[in-house]
């Protein structure tokens, strides 16, 4: 096989460009848990409050937002796969926005929506609810920016599921409902997988939102990210072991995937 | 809101619709006696399907009635409408839809209530041994053939006791080895389980072993109802003629009546043929000769071939031609001679070595008079 892919020009330049890739993106991760290992401290500050504190935060409100996301974007997802109508084209352009801004200008557009001087901050405060700086903020930032990966790949996975299914389903006297949870959601379930674990991924690695929306303080919206951002200035310890602690729970996340997406069926 | 019990199989089943679909209407009606099969024959587009699903509930009309195990399932002027899963009406696909994530025991317990209880496990124990399944149940589709694929499909729409069966190609992906036996399978399964049993086919074959009765449509409408022997034996209609795929069709001009014989005389370039009289048509005893072209259907099958002239045989048309082509027609094969016009025949492998025909050989071509039957195609006839 390797063989007869070297035999053409692309091959060649293609294993050139591989041998590079996996250097590029090999060679800092190494270098991390290398430099990670040889300081004095490791195990001292993975275990540290600084450490500890921000994993407990970056787990609970990424939990949060993780079924936020599933709860209303898996009927959202079932929507815009199946009607085709042009209000659901035009919602699903918007779901990839998030994807393409940059995540500070989304931070800084919720601040306008929400802010103590923003278009509705104002009367939410006047009903006692206030968003920004909060854990609530941080919650809204991973929503924002992580949900177009859940939403899109639930979507393609509704897509690709014949809608004879259902109405096989149906004829066999199964509720519309019960049809979604026996036929459509087992079959659809890969992508959902999938989706979450991109999802997820994204919410635990959110920093610019969050940054800008809410802040940056400890045990409240001090995510991992943020928390790496501070260390730096302070303690590299404290910025290696909550790298290393991410990097694990993104390789994690890719293995978990892996596992959990591989159908014991075949085929349609 | 509560469902009636629904009795397995003492209804008939019937009704009509007017739906809207894709852009055209479809205009169509039906009845169907228990134990019975009506066959909805026609084109791809024609609204076969469309109606199939239409009874099922999974398309809307804009207005119809339709009745199935003893209630009504739809009514437009009664604004009823029962959801398709308390319809209890059993619907195959044509490519089956077998559930990928379940298992063969699982696909047939699908729509029964309370699958995990002793009386479901029987009910899918007997469907697996009527439909010879067992020990397929721990196994998923993609492990079975295409014709147990095909079984257990109709053994899960069977499971549930549905008050009709919705066949929408059922045999179309399989060899026509299968299609036999499964068409004698469906056929026992009707005696066990008499439901009404509506079956959309193109396959002229399956529409005569398969139908109590035929309907044909066409781009929304039916075009005629009957018996499968009289409809697609003879069509009248041109269209329809040449939808039940009648292999030949020619334009002539009528020459001369012969009432006291029942046939006339009539010609076209190249083709003379004796054909039955046409008072039929114009329902006149005395045809004026105002209308003095046909078109006659001629099926391949109803044509003998033979090496000379049969002199002092009955048959009225014997026409000389060479080959022109011979092509494999599963079971047989089908033969052109160009006899001034090209006429199409059927014959068995058999006849074909035993003659030992060959392209650019002289035959003969001979049927009697009664085998050509006149299609009645009025707009050609205006238009010539």
């Amino acid at each position: 096989m390797t063989a007869r892919v070297l035999a053409y020009p692309a091959g060649v330049l293609g294993s050139g460009g591989a041998v590079l890739y996996v250097l590029f993106i090999g060679l800092p991760v190494v270098a991390l848990l290398v430099r990670a290992a040889q300081q004095t401290d490791f195990i001292g500050a993975v275990t540290g409050d600084v450490a500890l504190t921000a994993l407990r935060l970056s787990l609970i409100t990424s939990i949060i937002s993780m079924a936020v996301i599933v709860l209303l974007g898996t009927p959202f997802a079932y929507l815009l796969a199946r009607s085709g109508s042009a209000w659901t084209r035009v919602v699903d352009n918007l779901v990839e926005l998030p994807l393409v801004l940059p995540p500070v200008v989304a931070g800084v557009a919720m601040l306008m929506a929400f802010g103590r001087n923003g278009l509705i901050g104002p009367g939410l405060e006047g009903l006692g609810i206030a968003i920004p700086f909060t854990t609530t903020a941080v919650i809204f930032a991973q929503v924002f920016v992580a949900s177009p990966f859940f939403i899109r790949s639930a979507k393609l996975g509704f897509q690709s599921i014949p809608k004879d299914y259902e109405d096989v389903a149906r004829t066999l006297g199964v509720s519309p409902w019960r049809t979604f949870f026996r036929i459509t959601l087992p079959l659809a379930g890969p992508a959902l997988v999938t989706g979450l674990g991109l999802a997820w991924a994204r919410a635990l690695s959110e920093f610019g939102a969050t940054m800008m929306f809410a802040g940056n303080l400890t045990g409240e919206t001090q995510t991992m990210p943020l928390a790496i951002m501070t260390a730096m200035e302070s303690s590299l310890d404290n910025a290696l072991a909550l790298s290393v602690m991410l990097l694990t729970g993104s390789i994690l996340v890719l293995a978990a995937l892996g596992l959990l997406t591989r159908r014991k069926w075949q085929g349609r | 809101m509560t469902v009636p019990e629904v009795e397995t199989g003492v209804s008939p089943a019937s009704g009509w619709a007017h739906c809207q679909v894709g852009n055209f209407d479809l205009n169509t009606e039906w009845h169907v006696e228990p134990g019975q099969v009506l066959v909805l024959f026609g084109p791809s587009g024609a609204g076969k399907s469309s109606t199939l699903r239409t009874i099922a509930g999974l398309l809307r009309p804009l207005e119809g009635h339709i009745e199935a195990g003893g209630r009504v399932v739809y009514d437009s002027a009664g604004g009823i409408w029962v959801p398709t899963h308390q319809r209890r009406l059993g619907y195959l696909t044509q490519q089956y839809h077998l559930f990928p994530h379940l298992k063969v025991g699982g696909n047939i317990a699908f729509g029964l209530q309370d699958r995990g209880s002793e009386t479901a496990r029987d009910r899918v124990r007997e469907l697996s041994q009527l439909f010879r399944l067992d020990g397929l149940e721990d196994r998923y589709p993609w492990e079975i053939s295409g014709g147990q694929q095909q079984r257990v499909a109709l053994a899960r729409a069977l499971a549930p006791r549905p008050a009709m069966l919705l066949l929408d190609e059922p045999f179309a992906s399989l060899d026509s080895e299968l299609r036999r036996a499964l068409r004698e399978e469906l056929r026992a399964m009707l005696v066990q389980s008499p439901v009404p049993v509506m079956l959309v086919t193109h396959d002229r074959e399956e529409a005569l072993a398969l139908g109590d009765s035929v309907q044909v449509i066409d781009e929304g409408r039916i075009l005629s109802t009957g018996d499968p022997l009289d409809v697609l034996g003879q069509p009248g209609q041109g269209r329809i003629a040449r939808l039940v795929g009648v292999e030949n069709l020619f334009d002539l001009t009528i020459q001369e009546r012969n009432p006291r014989d029942g046939t006339m005389t009539c010609v076209g370039p190249g083709i003379r043929l004796e054909v039955p009289l046409d008072s039929h048509i114009t329902g006149e005893t005395e045809p004026k000769g105002v209308q003095d072209r046909v078109t006659v259907g001629i099926r391949a099958s109803d044509i003998i071939l033979a090496r000379d002239e049969l002199s002092g045989s009955s048959a009225r048309n014997r026409l000389e031609g060479s080959v022109v082509s011979i092509e494999p027609r599963p079971p047989g094969y089908s033969v052109i001679l160009d006899c001034g016009q090209h006429l199409r025949c059927h014959i068995t492998g058999a006849s074909l070595e035993e003659m030992g025909i060959q392209t650019g050989q002289r035959l003969w071509a001979v049927f009697k008079a009664s085998s050509c039957f006149l299609v009645d195609e009025p707009r050609s006839r205006s238009a010539s």
